[in-house]
């Protein structure tokens, strides 16, 4: 007799329902009923029981198993979901070309920041003995602050590595930059200038530029050898093949000397900051520096070679007294660092480390982190505005059964699908814009797609995608179906406070950045028309060089009877940056504790005069005179600091000379407008100036340049006439400024287009909100115009707050920017007034048309649903 | 696509369903299973396999009485169809030409006629 008292286990019956097939669940549970009853009538319920659950475990069996868990059948999904986004950007192009646009903007710039940041970091780093690789540095002990600079003693090398077990290898060298153009080559024939430098026989066991032809090793050893790089080569011969042995003569300034060539070098890499043409030996540049090569002199830079597992600290310590000990009375203090650190954290304040080009590679990782996130909080914006777009979806959806994380599968998929395409517009962009962008940087980027760029512009690309997708997703699958069926819509104020603090600070942005563009615009315009105080009109700069030099006098008389010259004369100052420098002036009532430097600067007869430079006492230098190497002039500059009233004829003493003051010109900018207008000394006793400048008329200058031309040719004719014009290299030292000013123009574009992305989808989600209030309004008799005005309103008044966030640290930041010049325009209040001006205009522009679009609405449309 | 070879579960488990004729649902015939070939089997493996004759085309099942000891719940009875009979004909016959071909357990009586 079946007794009621015995029911199957009801977790058994649970589990078995948690996964059987729906259609099965009748006949197998009758069936496993009917055993449990069987059992328990004959044997025990608990052997029942047990039967039950031996069945229900033997019923998981594929054929049993329930089938579609919401998601499992990915594929089907994905194809729905590939066909709804498709259909979805079809039918709101405009949103979807915004978010486009929005995306690939911001994706663009953060990769030519990352190109650009992956570049510096690359620098100076592929020596092969980069971890052992040190600069020896020096700090200055001047009055008690510390000046570091790498220059030191030729001699130092040799010393270091036989006094310290530490140094395994050390070598000297001589930086190309310091010898300029004043070298040149000639295969017996044409002579080329080429950037050439002296550097022990070890150079090239230390550094690893990759030789061609010739042994690394052994190619600096011989005094009379040279080592070329391929371009050189070709230049000079033709050809890159058996070179080795060939002869070339060399000119350094009046130094004539031949050399053997003992290697031939690939070209040296970009990212390198060492650059140069050809090396000689160091062994030559001491014969030259002769009786200079002490420890008081530093006309060297040193490298070393440290041994593994050297402690750098205790080293540097050790070294502290290197030059001391062999020097009394020197003031420096040396120390190493590792030499491809040098490029990144190249500045020292008083002694240590300060940064350096470091803080632009952090600034522009975090501006391109930063666009990024701005562009990504642009989407969310846009997505979540036309959320009433998709209500309906996903009411029906929701209604269907949908769980809310396939929703936001979806949705996430769709942002990382919007996403990925942008990436691929913003290669295009990159692509487009790469060698704009390489001439304001100065470097050789490439887009290569080696993996390291695909990894990581794929998974910027993907992080970008998940993140923008992110709110959105949550925020639209989290939409009850009851609500959207009814007609509701989920608006909390909480939201629309966010959205109104993003658009005022990419407003905010977007003014900074108007403000910067014009201060920069009208600081180079300035820069370009302020007096210096002499004519750098009309003024070719030339090389002193061969026969200009060995016969000043005879050059600077010939050429100026050329015709269209009017006047010539050569100094040792280039006259757009700071030269030399000195403190050893002293004067009369000069106070022997403090001391001044004064810009010094050797001239020839008539620099001052070519020049136009005016003269406000005395007179300059001249034929007519004797003894004018006893002479000095100065500036009104020196004049004040030196105290000296009716300065002509009083005697200062510079390095140990009497010398008789002659003249005071008035101050002229000798340097960049960067920099004050320091005392500054004029003398004459100097054999050789290297820097030729010639005024030529305002007319005709091409034939007086011919002219000219010709003239040389015949004077000098071991050297090929060479000239710039010296407002060119005056401009040559504002290159920072420019691209400043271009940089900031990009930056400008960029900062208001997405604060005009983020705007407008303000706009579309307020007009949305407000459809009903609208409807009503019109209803009551409000014209189009009115309504216009009172969506405006809102908006005009988040302006205006941006604008008066804007303006102070528009003002903070480039009265910073013009700090850094001695010599700057006054910030005036009509920038500001315009930046303001021009960011209410493009903001109106940018909500007009949904405004538009909103007044223009039918009452009718928005209301019925009520 | 046709499958027309079985499996010896299958073979069995098809001849029982035959022999039970109306009462042909998984629990019969996983019980009989047992008391004819004294192996335990549980219902689900029965059930497995009568899925998949069912698949094969050789049996065709319905919705039969309920009972209150099944809870009021339905049986499902299968049935052979034509193709089950033929592919259980085939085999037959397969297995009873090579146990003719095999020496000793000739079921042709050699030299004796059948009277």
């Amino acid at each position: 007799m079946a007794s009621k008292a015995h029911t199957p286990p009801k977790l058994a019956i649970r589990l078995l329902q948690l996964f059987l097939r729906n259609d099965l669940a009748e006949e197998v549970l009758g069936d496993l009923d009917e055993k449990f009853q069987h059992i328990a009538n004959n044997n025990s319920t608990r052997k029942a029981k047990l039967n039950y659950w031996y069945q229900v475990f033997n019923y998981i069996r594929p054929f049993a198993l329930k089938h579609n868990r919401s998601n499992s059948n990915y594929f089907i999904m994905y194809q729905h979901n590939l066909k709804l986004t498709y259909r979805n950007l079809l039918k709101y192009k405009s949103s979807f070309i915004i978010n486009v646009i929005g995306l690939s903007t911001g994706l663009a710039c953060a990769l030519l920041i990352f190109l650009w940041v992956s570049d510096e970091v690359s620098m100076d780093k592929f020596h092969k003995k980069d971890q052992h690789l040190y600069q020896v540095f020096l700090n200055h002990d001047e009055n008690g602050l510390l000046r570091t600079g790498p220059e030191s003693p030729g001699i130092m090398a040799e010393a270091l590595q036989q006094e310290i077990p530490e140094i395994t290898m050390a070598v000297e060298d001589t930086p190309a930059e310091w010898f300029d153009e004043n070298f040149s080559l000639s295969d017996g024939e044409n002579f080329i200038k080429a950037k050439g430098k002296f550097s022990g026989k070890d150079y090239f066991n230390l550094f690893n530029f990759p030789f061609k032809h010739g042994d690394p090793l052994r190619s600096l050893t011989d005094k009379s050898s040279i080592v070329i790089t391929e371009s050189l080569a070709l230049k000079l011969f033709g050809t890159t093949e058996n070179l080795l042995g060939k002869m070339v003569d060399y000119h350094l300034l009046h130094l004539k000397k031949q050399a053997q060539i003992t290697g031939v070098i690939k070209d040296l890499p970009i990212n390198s900051t060492i650059q140069f043409d050809f090396v000689l030996p160091f062994e030559v540049f001491k014969d030259i520096v002769g009786k200079g090569m002490h420890w008081g002199n530093y006309n060297a830079v040193t490298f070393v070679e440290l041994a593994s597992g050297t402690d750098v600290t205790s080293l540097n310590k050790k070294l502290g007294n290197f030059i001391k000990a062999k020097l009394e009375g020197s003031n420096v203090t040396p120390f190493v660092s590792k030499f491809s650190n040098n490029y990144l954290y190249g500045n020292y304040e008083n002694g240590t480390q300060s940064g350096g080009r470091i803080t632009y590679v952090k600034l522009f990782s975090l501006i391109g982190l930063f666009v990024l996130a701005i562009a990504c909080i642009n989407f969310m914006n846009l997505t979540t505005a036309r959320a009433s777009r998709r209500l309906k979806e996903i009411g029906v959806k929701k209604a269907l059964g949908a769980q809310r994380s396939s929703l936001i599968v979806q949705f996430l998929s769709e942002s990382v699908m919007v996403t990925v395409f942008s990436l691929l517009v913003a290669f295009g962009l990159v692509w487009t814009v790469l060698p704009q962008f390489n001439g304001i940087t100065g470097k050789f980027l490439s887009l290569q797609f080696n993996t390291n760029l695909i990894v990581g512009t794929l998974g910027i690309a993907l992080a970008t995608g998940l993140l923008a997708g992110s709110y959105p997703a949550l925020y639209l699958s989290g939409f009850k179906p009851i609500n959207i069926l009814k007609g509701k819509l989920n608006a909390s104020f909480g939201d629309v406070w966010i959205r109104k603090g993003l658009v005022i600070f990419q407003f905010s942005l977007s003014i900074i950045m108007i403000v910067c563009v014009l201060v920069v615009y009208q600081q180079i315009e300035y820069i370009q028309s302020k007096n210096l105080g002499y004519d750098k009109e009309n003024i070719l700069s030339i090389p002193m060089e061969g026969q200009a030099v060995y016969n000043t006098e005879a050059f600077m008389t010939e050429l100026k009877k050329v015709p269209g010259v009017i006047n010539a004369s050569c100094t040792s100052h280039t006259l757009v940056k700071s030269g030399s420098y000195t403190t050893g002036v002293t004067w009369p009532g000069k106070n022997p504790e403090v001391e001044i430097r004064f810009e010094q600067a050797a001239v020839y007869y008539g620099l001052i005069e070519t020049l136009g430079i005016e003269l406000l006492k005395g007179r300059s230098f001249s034929k007519e005179y004797a003894s004018e190497d006893s002479k000095i002039v100065f500036n009104e500059a020196a004049i004040n600091v030196m105290g000296l009233e009716d300065p002509i004829g009083k005697t200062v003493n510079l390095w140990g000379d009497d010398m008789v003051i002659i003249g005071v010109v008035k101050n002229f900018n000798y340097a960049s407008l960067h920099s004050e207008v320091e005392p500054m000394l004029f003398r004459m006793n100097e054999e050789f100036y290297p820097y030729g400048f010639i005024k030529i008329s305002g007319n005709d200058i091409a034939t007086t340049i011919q002219n000219i031309e010709n003239f040389y040719k015949k004077f000098n004719p071991e050297y090929a006439f060479e000239y710039t014009f010296l407002d060119q290299n005056f401009q040559a030292q504002y290159i920072a400024e420019a691209r400043v000013s271009v940089l900031s123009r990009y930056f400008a574009s960029i900062a208001i287009i997405i604060s005009c992305l983020g705007l407008f989808g303000l706009a579309a989600f307020t007009a949305e909100r407000r459809q009903k209030e609208i409807g009503v309004r019109k209803i009551l008799g409000a014209g189009n115009l009115k309504i216009i005005g009172l969506l405006s309103n809102d908006f005009t008044k988040m302006v205006l707050t941006a604008i008066l966030i804007a303006l102070p640290i528009g003002y903070y930041i480039s009265s910073n920017w013009l700090g850094t010049f001695a010599y700057h325009i006054q910030l005036k209040w009509w920038f500001f007034m315009l930046s303001g001006l021009l960011a209410l205009t493009i903001a109106w522009l940018t909500i007009s048309f949904q405004t538009i679009k909103a007044a223009n609405v039918n009452p009718v449309n928005c209301l019925k649903d009520d | 696509m046709k499958e027309t070879r079985l499996g010896e579960f299958e073979e069995v488990i098809l001849l029982i369903v035959g022999i039970l004729g109306e009462d042909a649902y998984a629990l019969r015939v996983a019980d009989e299973f047992e008391s004819q070939t004294k192996r335990a089997v549980s219902i689900g493996a029965v059930h497995s396999s009568l899925n998949r004759l069912s698949e094969k085309g050789f049996l065709k099942s319905d919705m039969g009485k309920s009972s209150p000891e099944r809870g009021g719940r339905r049986k499902r009875i299968y049935t052979i169809t034509a193709e089950g009979s033929t592919v259980l004909n085939n085999a037959r016959d397969f297995r009873l030409s090579l146990w003719d071909q095999f020496p000793d357990f000739s079921t042709k009586f050699v030299g004796i006629s059948h009277l």
